[in-house]
């Protein structure tokens, strides 16, 4: 119908280049040492989204591997949501010391030595006070603060305190472009996650591209996406593009055709798609699935009419990630509703598992040495920016 | 009243409830995941001609206070979700196929019963 017109990205994007792609970014340790190092501990990484933390005390812990830390989220008594490291200003110590989880408090105790901290980080509390000496001062030792800031409730925290850009600046156009959908609305929330034995970029390339829907998801997406991207835009690190449906597809099955009519809860579900920002999707065709968006350097943002996904993937190691795909609706006012999201995020979920399965071989096969590059077509164009961003970073 | 009882409308449904009206998605997804396709077909055959009336008899009660029985169907019913994929798409496997290992997917919200999509106000939930 009326889907923009194909191009051919590799006219568009001169810069990125034809050539295959080597490998050794995927299986290298020293590289992956040097993407924590130079790029990680050097972006702002999506931690969490402001539900969350619905009110002053609420805290979470999020355990950063990359970052070689945890860090407490927590909405003070002023709503100001803040990050500090899990680490006791005395002798370093866990404050929190459950590996993660979440609660609400009004002070954090460590359980050492009883040392005490209000929700802003600052020391409030140290028994024997007087013991110590001249050289410590309380007022400099509270909780050691990472840079928080948010974005459409995505919580993104920066390493660096006081980082050298901004939030708003680092997403930059990207966070424009994605800005104005209802986020906030979609508080109904189904989340996955597991630990996928391969590199943190095979796991993120499966998301990146639309290549793979037609073989990969023959069982759970036979509705005919195209397997082109259109509209793919750039932004510094950041990149964007659409995934639109063909013309025409097989008629729905009948739970599949009974959960479209009872709600807009799957990308697979055609019909017109408005509420989106003013560049997504802009001819408002009946055939866009959805905007796939890569909020770099790990944080994936998919939104569409009805609802919205994110996937984020956490290196643990080179070889070792963690992966959480999350699906976001609004709240159902009906068991028809309910029934709607059931089937919509246990049919997104079974995708889901049809892209991991080829992850952990993938890395396996590699690991062999047989192949030293891989060949990017001009639909993985997502890709070849990913890597190339991923590399400024590495080579610094 | 007996908290294993449907709806009096649906009441004929009862020997399919004992199996399929489970209040956790992870109980929906082991138990389809442990069937066969003969059962996920039956299953299926058992619902899905009568699932726009029960979508209509349960649209009349409010979803966070569902009656006992109306609770049931409703879980029911979401087993229909779980299992129509595999009936509808994967040619009766009772599994995903050619798929990661389901086990190793970890639901946030799976052990939730009558779980509606609250993830952020479950207690003991992973960050």
């Amino acid at each position: 119908m009326n889907k923009p017109v194909a191009s051919r990205w590799a006219q568009q994007f001169p810069q990125l280049g034809t050539d295959p792609v080597p490998v050794e970014a995927l299986l290298s340790d020293d590289y992956f040492q040097r993407e924590k190092e130079r790029l990680f501990k050097h972006t702002w990484l999506k931690l969490a989204r402001v539900e969350e933390l619905p009110e002053p005390g609420a805290w979470k812990l999020k355990p950063l591997p990359i970052w070689d830390s945890s860090i407490i989220l927590v909405r003070g008594e002023d709503g100001q949501i803040r990050g500090f490291h899990n680490t006791c200003s005395h002798r370093g110590n866990r404050v929190i010391w459950a590996q993660d989880g979440h609660g609400k408090a009004r002070r954090f105790s460590c359980h050492f030595h009883g040392w005490t901290y209000n929700l802003n980080g600052e020391l409030v509390h140290v028994p024997q006070e007087d013991e110590f000496f001249d050289s410590f001062c309380k007022a400099d030792n509270g909780l050691a603060p990472v840079a928080v800031d948010v974005w459409e409730g995505f919580i993104f925290a920066h390493l660096d305190p006081q980082p050298a850009i901004n939030l708003k600046d680092y997403l930059g156009e990207a966070a424009a472009r994605l800005s104005g959908f209802p986020y906030g609305e979609m508080t109904a929330v189904y989340a996955y996650r597991t630990v996928l034995n391969c590199n943190w970029k095979i796991a993120q390339d499966a998301f990146s591209e639309a290549y793979h829907v037609t073989t990969i998801h023959a069982g759970s997406f036979p509705e005919g996406f195209s397997a082109k991207l259109y509209d793919v835009q750039l932004f510094g690190p950041h990149r964007t593009s659409a995934v639109y449906m063909d013309d025409k597809g097989p008629t729905p099955t009948p739970v599949a055709a009974l959960s479209h009519r009872l709600g807009t809860t799957s990308i697979a579900k055609r019909g017109a798609r408005v509420a989106l920002p003013p560049k997504v999707n802009p001819t408002r065709s009946p055939n866009f699935a959805f905007e796939l968006s890569v909020l770099f350097p790990n944080f994936l943002v998919h939104i569409m009419d009805g609802l919205y996904f994110t996937h984020q993937f956490h290196p643990l190691s080179v070889d070792r990630t963690l992966w959480e795909g999350i699906q976001y609706f609004r709240p159902p006012r009906s068991a028809g509703e309910r029934f709607s999201q059931e089937y919509g995020q246990v049919l997104q979920r079974n995708a889901w598992l049809e892209d991991t399965a080829t992850m952990e071989a993938t890395h396996a096969a590699l690991k062999s040495g047989a192949k030293k590059v891989m060949h990017l077509q001009d639909q993985e164009v997502l890709l070849r920016h990913h890597y190339q961003a991923v590399d400024e970073y590495v080579r610094g | 009243m007996s908290d294993d009882l449907l709806p009096a409308a649906y009441r004929h449904l009862t020997p399919w409830a004992e199996r399929w009206a489970l209040p956790t998605q992870a109980e929906r997804e082991t138990t389809r995941r442990a069937s066969t396709a003969a059962q996920l077909k039956g299953f299926y055959d058992a619902l899905v001609g009568q699932v726009d009336d029960i979508i209509a008899h349960l649209n009349a009660f409010p979803l966070d206070q569902m009656p006992a029985p109306e609770q049931r169907l409703l879980n029911l019913t979401l087993s229909l979700a779980e299992v129509a994929p595999h009936v509808e798409l994967y040619r009766g496997d009772p599994r995903v196929p050619f798929s990661f290992e389901e086990e190793r997917f970890i639901a946030e919200h799976g052990a939730a019963p009558n779980f509606n999509g609250d993830l952020y106000a479950l207690p003991n939930r992973p960050a």
